[in-house]
């Protein structure tokens, strides 16, 4: 039960962030923002599995967690090289 | 008896949890530049986060769960700073300048200027 009321309570929290995620200034501010909120999803599946008692949304929260870092750290390098197919080397040196 | 005192842990620990993601979130909305609003996030959402998690765990009740969901809180507290730094450092090299303008490092030799 208390599982269930602490889902509500971060499902209040990540439909809070959706704010900043359309209102923000910067590139930056919506990376964060969607960091934070893949984070949430993962933290309400946790809270549905407590709840229902189901070893499966643990390992979906696991993979939403995981594949969420994986994809901010990708999206914050593209935003910096402005491609997804960087060059290894600087341009002008021998490799 | 050992139930019950999990329950209140749990209980406690969740309700904490929630409190710090509420201040995270908050500062997420009100904080006037990019590295204030990280502060917030990244620190008081972290937290929250991995306080939350724990508390699912005592209050499962299923030793299976209650271990999976520990492996993911500190799977959340190893990637969460991690990721803070990656977003502080693309946007400080993007050249984005904090409200408070930028940080200028002390000299050697006591030299203020230049």
């Amino acid at each position: 039960m208390i599982a269930l009321i602490g889902a509500g309570g971060v499902a209040l929290m990540l439909a809070l962030s959706l704010v900043r995620l359309h209102a923000g200034p910067t590139l930056y501010d919506r990376a964060l923002t969607a960091s934070s909120i893949v984070t949430k999803g993962a933290l309400i599946c946790a809270a549905l599995a407590a709840s229902a008692g189901r070893v499966e949304f643990v390992d979906a929260a696991l993979a939403l967690a995981l594949g969420g870092f994986v994809l901010n750290a990708a999206v914050l390098k593209v935003f910096r090289v402005g491609t997804f197919q960087a060059p290894m080397a600087r341009s002008g040196e021998d490799a | 008896m050992f139930d019950a005192v999990l329950a209140v842990l749990g209980g406690v620990l969740i309700a904490a949890g929630l409190t710090l993601m509420a201040g995270g979130t908050l500062g997420l909305l009100r904080f006037p530049d990019f590295y204030t609003r990280l502060h917030a996030v990244r620190v008081a959402d972290g937290i929250g986060a991995v306080v939350f998690l724990l508390g699912l765990a005592a209050v499962s009740g299923d030793g299976a769960i209650a271990l999976k969901l520990m492996l993911l809180a500190a799977l959340v507290a190893a990637l969460g700073p991690t990721l803070s730094q990656l977003l502080a450092n693309a946007a400080h090299l993007a050249g984005l300048s904090p409200i408070a303008g930028p940080y200028r490092a002390p000299r050697p030799g006591g030299r203020r200027d230049v």
